[in-house]
């Protein structure tokens, strides 16, 4: 049994949502006068109001948890250097050193990108959830192609006037994890170009170029 | 769905905020460590008070900022702008540690904490304050605590929170809805008289 908001007239319900937003002085001038006046009149909004500034004071506490800051920031500046970036790299411009870092990060953002579509939406086989991309088999190369991981609630309709707009083709998958390989059309457009209007879209949750290097 | 009645006018320190982290992405982008040195520094406490809700164990906040630095490092250069820099760099601290949380299991939030972990100098209604949100925490499930933690500990708007847990601005706002029904009610002191309801489905 839970007890649910009690509200005693019919503005309630807006006071009751309005409230954590005028707490962190994002709602309008307007809206935090008009709570204001609510607050007046309303006994059990002005209860919960206390608790919403309690609630915000707790949370605003700093962590109790310590965590060596320095020394963190020491181990990721190490990590830096570790295997995959190559002395000669360093130098490297991100237009050049891109796809080299992009090959090293890929695993470990795959991971975490469909780790967590896995745990959420697709909820594969229990080694399914942990493979990455680039893991999967590989299939022919094709110039241009993109893995993409659509997210769950984007619907066909949505799926398909996206890739009609890029030219875009599904030319395989999806593969155990979700993920469609799309490849151009016509073969006009840059990759780059093509990525990034594919992870502005609306619905992409994840979207690499597919690279042939192993 | 509309969140408009949470519409956040960015401030001032906000635009500026947003601005030098801007530059500082930019200069990641082009390799720049100290760049990187400086927005770690800048993000480690709210990431650190964001993260202990969710894990009481250092090592793996740290590995969980850890792991988001690195990956801001990576995609730097990629950042589309379209959003505050914190809302990005929190987005990617929430998938690392929702990746962390399933390497490391979930482990429960203790019901009080323990004497040797408080900091010396909590005075005693600080530590009143966090017992009394630890009691009402421990009953959230993982996304309302993030939702929680973001609104309220971070003051992130609808919007924000919907693109950093990447779900729709309605879903935020049921979970916001629910936890706060359950905060009530496990932290009833200032509650006054309710009525008793079944709860509903989330
Ligand atoms: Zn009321």
């Amino acid at each position: 049994m839970t007890m649910l908001p009690n509200y005693s007239s019919q503005d309630c319900p807006r006071a009751w949502e309005m409230m954590p937003w005028v707490l962190q002085a994002s709602a309008t001038q307007e809206q935090g006068e008009w709570l204001t006046h609510h607050l007046a009149h309303c006994e059990a909004c002005r209860a919960e109001f206390a608790q919403q500034k309690r609630l915000k004071q707790a949370m605003s506490l700093p962590s109790h948890v310590d965590v060596d800051m320095e020394a963190g920031l020491q181990r990721l500046l190490g990590r830096l250097d570790a295997p995959v970036e190559a002395p000669q790299h360093v130098h490297a411009r991100r237009s050049g050193g891109w796809l080299t870092r992009a090959l090293a990060a890929a695993v470990l953002i795959q991971a975490i990108g469909i780790g967590a579509l896995g745990l959420k939406v697709w909820t594969p086989g229990d080694s399914a959830t942990y493979r990455t991309l680039s893991q999967e088999p590989a299939t022919p190369a094709t110039a241009g192609a993109i893995r993409v991981v659509p997210d769950a609630g984007m619907t066909l309709a949505d799926w398909n006037a996206l890739l009609h707009s890029l030219q875009l083709q599904v030319v395989g998958g999806p593969n155990d994890v979700g993920a469609y390989t799309v490849a151009p059309a016509a073969s006009t457009a840059s990759q780059q170009n093509t990525l990034q209007q594919l992870r502005a879209a609306h619905g992409i949750r994840l979207a690499e170029p597919v690279s042939d290097t192993p | 769905m509309s969140s408009t009645d949470a519409i956040k006018p960015m401030n001032d320190a906000d635009l500026n905020t947003d601005a030098t982290d801007r530059q500082l992405l930019q200069r990641m982008a082009a390799g720049d460590r100290t760049a990187l040195a400086i927005l770690y520094r800048n993000y480690h406490g709210r990431l650190c008070r964001f993260l202990s809700r969710q894990t009481r164990r250092p090592e793996v906040i740290e590995e969980v900022i850890n792991d988001c630095f690195w990956i801001a490092w990576q995609k730097a250069g990629d950042f589309r702008g379209d959003s505050r820099v914190s809302t990005w760099i929190m987005g990617i601290a929430y998938r690392c540690g929702l990746k962390a949380l399933r390497q490391h299991g979930e482990e429960p939030v203790e019901d009080n904490i323990p004497e040797e972990r408080m900091p010396a100098d909590d005075p005693d209604e600080d530590r009143e304050l966090r017992d009394w949100l630890s009691k009402g925490l421990e009953r959230l499930s993982h996304d309302q605590r993030v939702v929680v933690e973001l609104v309220y500990g971070e003051g992130h708007t609808l919007d924000d929170v919907a693109a950093i847990m990447q779900c729709p601005v309605g879903t935020v706002k049921a979970r916001l809805f629910h936890a706060r029904v359950k905060l009530r009610n496990v932290l009833p002191a200032l509650a006054e008289r309710s009525l008793t309801f079944k709860e509903q489905a989330p």
